[in-house]
């Protein structure tokens, strides 16, 4: 009998959790399609947010930044995390944990802390240099530092989940040095670079606080024009928007959900 | 089992032992010091399409030369000490011992896996010490197998062939005629996660005799195997050595594996060699009372006087075959070499003892008796006469031929 309450509470709270969750998200989606400009109540279906929102130039360069920042950061992330990964997996005997803490602590610090030194550092390193002025180049350098550990994470772990022979019967199948990282060690951690992959992307379109401290006047992304706009008030067309970055990110979800169960 | 054609000329090639001179033009062909494989494509490529299609390529089986092999890790563990060893052509060795004894170093510095810190090894015609394992034509059939994951059974086989850059057709048909060789059937078009253990053993024994290596080396390939299928296995593997003259140097700790595969055995312990010889040579007449032990050898008494052909030990004295060399330290007596007759009878080499325990085995039954203070081991085989049972007092009777004196 307690045990059947027991679960019917569990069960209960399962679903209050969902609520809290998703309900949000759907009142924004919601509203997105609103036809008045009211935040308060449904008048009517309209896409004139979705056309208001393309027509705004704008959004479309806070667009834009937002997804070359994110391909690019991804991207080198991914090259600099998989050498570090490899480079772990390829010492490992010799307890190199204490690397992994050096580069996972700035992450664990609160971001407006990271983010406020590195604005100071590049503000710093431009007066020295005259390069590193603050726009989507600070930016990529921010947010790869950042991305780095979790690929590193991501490679190291499916390294080390691997029958080390492998590398040794790639050797004696008269692999040279060079094919073994194309024939088999690239091919073997596909699925952990499609998945650091989509990690990295999401971490940089999800970030604000750094990306905010690092860019310049030019190179707003779609979170920090959203900080802006809604200074003014929250316009049907930032639900528009974010019922895209929803609509985007499930998405991916998928997507990667796919590409595991293929591998799998 | 169907033949590759190319197996009868190199079985032709491994009856004489020595390195023919087509045995060095093939090591070099094979794997050139400085080349990579990508060279090998554009050096050696046309060759290749010269040669008639199912004749895969001219070849002979190599011998391997090891001289003064030293192999430590760390500053402690001497994993190889000085390790001397010729393996002829074509011949089935097998390096034998405990785990720790080095047998597994010696096999990996043969594959180039591991660097020796001091010595010679040459393989053919060719010093490979400092050749790196890509460019040795050189094979393992690895303990785990080590099968691609990301390669289905098809391309895992065509791999060495690949990078090697032998050209897409060559790897089909050649992949297709192994296949046929080890009976792979419709294995071949797995998934590797979807094979049993002693399929992917043969995935692993096909790919690696895909690529028709000089030498092919195992790693204990059969350990990992349930009884059955590993004697059944066993049998195979033996099968396609004789068939291909192939050169296969065979790593194992169960002496029993070693006995029923190899030309020769190689004992190691502590990273020495304790004895090279054929298997009766190193059953029946092991040097040393650690070769003794290792082969199941559990009657060894010290000598405590030796007067000729006259040797005292604790069972009492025993006469050997005159002439008996050897050291004077231990008495062997191998258990199947005993008589057991009832009562107590008089006579040269007859031990008088009783019976403590009798396992019943079926086709023959072991005994332990006490002999004065002593025990000895006795295998009778079961041929339908009364066995004898626990307590009798019976006689135990040894031909001086069978007493061997082994070194302490």
């Amino acid at each position: 009998m307690r045990k059947r309450t027991l679960k019917r509470g569990l069960t209960g709270f399962w679903w209050l959790t969902l609520v809290f969750l998703y309900l949000p998200l759907a009142v924004v989606v919601m509203f997105s399609f609103n036809a008045a400009n009211s935040a308060a109540s449904m008048t009517g279906f309209s896409l004139r947010w979705y056309h208001q929102l393309f027509a705004n130039d704008q959004i479309m360069s806070a667009f834009g930044n937002t997804l070359v920042l994110a391909l690019a950061s991804s991207l080198i992330a991914l090259a600099i995390g998989c050498l570090i990964g490899y480079g772990m997996y390829r010492h490992r005997h010799r307890k190199l944990g204490w690397l992994i803490v050096l580069i996972y602590l700035p992450i664990v610090l609160p971001d407006i802390v990271f983010g406020i030194s590195e604005m100071a550092f590049f503000v710093k390193l431009h007066e020295l240099t005259g390069w590193f002025k603050p726009g989507l180049g600070t930016m990529i350098i921010a947010h790869v530092t950042f991305q780095i550990p979790f690929v590193a994470l991501i490679v190291y772990s499916r390294f080390v989940g691997l029958d080390p022979t492998l590398f040794e019967a790639a050797k004696d199948l008269y692999a040279t040095p060079i094919k073994r990282v194309v024939h088999f060690m690239l091919p073997t951690i596909k699925p952990a670079l499609i998945s650091a992959f989509f990690l990295s992307f999401t971490l940089s379109v999800d970030d604000f606080v750094i990306s905010f401290f690092t860019s310049g006047p030019e190179s707003a992304t779609l979170p920090i024009y959203i900080w802006g706009a809604i200074k003014k008030g929250v316009s049907p067309e930032i639900n528009a928007i974010a019922t895209l970055m929803i609509a985007a990110v499930a998405l991916a979800a998928v997507a990667s959900l796919a590409i595991n169960r293929r591998k799998a | 089992m169907t033949e590759i054609p190319s197996a009868q000329r190199a079985t032709q090639h491994a009856g004489d032992s020595s390195a023919t001179p087509a045995d060095s033009g093939e090591a070099e062909h094979v794997a050139q010091p400085h080349g990579s494989s990508q060279h090998e494509l554009s050096e050696h490529g046309p060759s290749e399409h010269d040669r008639p299609a199912d004749g895969g390529s001219e070849r002979s089986a190599s011998s391997i030369h090891m001289q003064g092999l030293h192999k430590r890790f760390g500053n402690s563990t001497v994993a190889l000490d000085g390790v001397d060893l010729t393996i002829q052509a074509g011949e089935f060795f097998t390096l034998l011992g405990p785990s720790g004894c080095g047998k597994t170093t010696l096999l990996r510095i043969l594959a180039g896996l591991e660097e020796a810190d001091d010595g010679r090894l040459t393989i053919g015609q060719r010093d490979v010490t400092d050749v790196p394992p890509h460019q040795r034509s050189v094979n393992t059939v690895f303990q785990s197998y080590a099968l691609f994951p990301h390669l289905s059974v098809r391309e895992n086989l065509a791999f060495g062939l690949k990078m090697r850059g032998v050209d897409r057709q060559q790897r089909e048909e050649r992949v297709a005629r192994i296949a046929q060789f080890i009976q792979l059937g419709d294995l071949i078009d797995r998934r590797i996660d979807q094979l049993s253990g002693g399929q992917r053993q043969r995935i692993a024994l096909a790919r690696a005799l895909v690529c028709e290596p000089d030498v092919l080396l195992l790693d204990e390939p059969l350990s990992a195997l349930d009884a059955g299928l590993r004697s059944q296995l066993q049998v195979e593997l033996l099968r396609v050595q004789k068939r291909l003259g192939m050169t296969f140097v065979f790593v194992t700790h169960d002496q029993d594996e070693a006995m029923v595969m190899s030309d020769r055995i190689a004992v190691l312990n502590g990273g020495t060699i304790q004895q090279v010889g054929p298997p009766r040579d190193v059953y029946e007449r092991p040097v040393n009372a650690f070769v003794a032990r290792f082969m199941g050898h559990d009657n060894l008494y010290p000598i405590s006087r030796r007067e000729g052909d006259r040797v005292t030990t604790e069972l009492g004295e025993l006469v050997l075959e005159p002439g008996t060399a050897g050291s004077d330290e231990l008495l062997l007596i191998r258990p199947e070499t005993l008589d057991v007759l009832p009562g107590t009878q008089q006579g040269a080499n007859h031990l008088h003892g009783r019976v403590v325990e009798r396992l019943y085995r079926g086709s023959h039954a072991e005994f332990r008796l006490a002999v004065g203070a002593a025990t000895i081991q006795a295998t009778i085989n079961n041929r339908g006469h009364r066995l004898p049972e626990v307590d009798d007092e019976v006689t135990l009777v040894v031909a001086a031929e069978d007493l061997v004196t082994v070194a302490a």
